[in-house]
């Protein structure tokens, strides 16, 4: 514990140093900063900012985990499947979600939760894909035919061989997905958005609210500490049987 | 390798403390650098580089085009600009925030004549929103939230006995707004030229000018500069960028061409849009009503100074 917690203190402690006192107005002291935190996230931001954005997130990067894993299976189990799907994997892949974003607004609206939803959907999508793929073609055959050898249904062999044996690399996809959401989240929010934890963080900018600004970057650091914390836990939870996690 | 790169760091560093500031060409010119946004608003500036206004009073302009005041104050208050084009809300806020800004000369107004103004609120045609009124309890695009769009709006809707704090603003770049519209994803968007000349030819229909509505030569954006510069330099460029302004309101024609040498614009758009107006002076009360609109909106944390911000 102490060993995790030792560089953020020293990180901090040398911000704390290094701005105190500083007059530049874009770098206020961090004293300052933290002096504006309680005040600058009450209740109603949390309410109308922080949740609604967190639960954009949560729904794209769901529909992004279902899709991912339910493609990526399909994908890496048919070597005709994936002849026909990779150039277009590739090509659609290689596409920066936040180009597609006024393009997404066209067919999905422009203001509203979907095109943002759409939008971090898209963007977590490929790790998960990609990962999900590859692990699923890296189960050793022998295991599936030993699998089927004992009358395992369809359905237990996806189960037990093919879903366990891809396991470590769908995690893997997935936790890059959780942090691409992150940055997704964010910039879902700079085009038709009203309210937003990034959108609140471009509107203080906008209106030279410089200590406000950086508690928002530092709210969205922190989310992203709270969100791999949270993936570590499910991750521990969801692989107990595994003897070396 | 790491040698390299502290090395490296140090370089930028230094390059970062003493790369600005204004400089001196080979034939005596004061070489400035001025943060634009690349809208009908600062025609005039080019128009008076290409007519030489800037080196009769021995300045180089190099323009740099920024998407917005709120990109352009960072640059002029760290020397990156000696002088840049804001909107003067914008202004208002930085200076309320303690940042040094000045105005230097006044940068665009409005033409105060209501429908034959450079920005406007407009709804689709077939759209039941006739007056201002109605624009309460709807959905508002404008290019930024919280700003003189939103604030100008706001008064007008209360001007025409509408309640303003029920209007929903969405942010959407001007470019987005009459898409926005005509898929019906926001019932209203505030435009400027020429996006009102592409959006009312798509038959969008104009409900009220939010500029004139508020005062009729509402000074809508300025040209500024940090506290950090050369006060020759200062009268220099007000001369200059004055002279641009007169120069462009006296050839209208001149200043619409000017606009293709910096915007990709539709030569029939070029053509038809509203040009606005470029005084010479700044209409002090028209920027006061604007600090009052933008206070009573909770934008301002106190009344500001006008005499601090405006020449």
């Amino acid at each position: 514990m102490i060993r995790r917690l030792g560089l953020p203190a020293v990180l901090i402690g040398v911000w704390w140093l290094l701005s105190a006192g500083s007059t530049s107005f874009f770098w206020p002291p961090l004293s300052v900063i933290a002096r504006t935190f309680p005040a600058t996230w009450t209740l109603d931001p949390i309410l109308h900012d922080v949740l609604p954005s967190l639960a954009r997130l949560a729904l794209g990067y769901t529909i992004a985990l279902l899709a991912g894993v339910t493609l990526g299976v399909a994908i890496g189990s048919s070597a005709t499947l994936r002849a026909c799907c990779e150039p277009a994997l590739e090509f659609f892949r290689a596409i920066p979600p936040p180009v597609l974003i006024p393009v997404i607004a066209l067919f999905a609206g422009y203001t509203g939760w979907t095109s943002k939803i759409i939008t971090i959907a898209l963007g977590c999508l490929w790790p998960i894909l990609l990962n999900t793929v590859d692990g699923v073609r890296a189960v050793d055959e022998v295991l599936r035919d030993t699998a089927r050898s004992y009358r395992f249904g369809r359905l237990a062999v996806l189960r037990h061989v093919v879903l366990r044996g891809a396991a470590p690399r769908i995690v893997t996809g997935a936790r890059q997905a959780l942090s691409l959401g992150v940055i997704l989240m964010v910039i879902s929010e700079m085009f038709g958005a009203d309210r937003g934890l990034g959108a609140a963080v471009v509107q203080f900018q906008r209106g030279f609210a410089i200590p406000q600004m950086w508690t928002g970057i530092i709210l969205l650091g922190l989310l992203g500490v709270a969100l791999s914390a949270l993936f570590h836990l499910a991750e521990r939870r969801l692989f107990a049987w595994r003897s070396d996690s | 390798m790491i040698r390299r790169l502290v090395l490296a760091v140090a370089v930028m560093l230094t390059a970062a403390a003493c790369g600005s500031g204004p400089s001196v060409t080979e034939d005596g010119l004061t070489k400035i650098t001025v943060g634009v946004i690349p809208i009908v608003d600062v025609a005039p500036v080019y128009l008076g580089v290409q007519k030489g206004f800037f080196a009769e009073q021995r300045l180089e302009l190099e323009l740099q085009t920024a998407q917005g005041g709120a990109a352009i104050v960072p640059g002029v208050v760290s020397g990156q600009f000696q002088f840049g084009f804001s909107n003067t809300t914008s202004l208002l806020l930085a200076s309320a925030q303690g940042l040094p800004v000045k105005a230097v000369a006044s940068g665009v107004a409005s033409t105060g004549e209501p429908g034959k103004d450079f920005g406007a609120v407009v709804v689709a045609a077939d759209s039941p929103i006739k007056t201002a009124r109605d624009l309460a309890g709807k959905k508002v695009a404008v290019n930024t939230l919280r700003n003189i769009n939103t604030t100008t709006v706001g008064n007008v809707v209360a001007a025409d006995g509408g309640d303003p704090s029920a209007i929903t603003y969405v942010e959407l770049p001007f470019p987005d707004i009459a898409p926005a519209i005509a898929r019906g994803d926001v019932d209203a968007g505030q435009l400027v030229e020429p996006f009102l000349t592409i959006a009312t030819g798509q038959g969008d229909r104009q409900v009220v000018s939010n500029y004139a509505g508020t005062a009729p030569g509402l000074t809508v954006g300025l040209y500024f500069t940090g506290s950090q510069q050369d006060q020759a330099v200062v009268r220099a460029f007000t001369t200059a960028i004055t002279r641009s302004m007169e120069y462009a309101s006296a050839h209208p024609d001149e200043a619409r061409a000017a606009l293709s040498t910096y915007t990709k614009i539709d030569p029939a758009v070029q053509a038809a849009l509203v040009l606005p107006k470029w005084p010479s002076t700044v209409d002090r009360a028209s920027v006061q009503r604007l600090a009052d609109l933008a206070q009573k909106d909770g934008l301002l944390p106190r009344a500001p100074d006008l005499n601090v911000l405006l020449p």
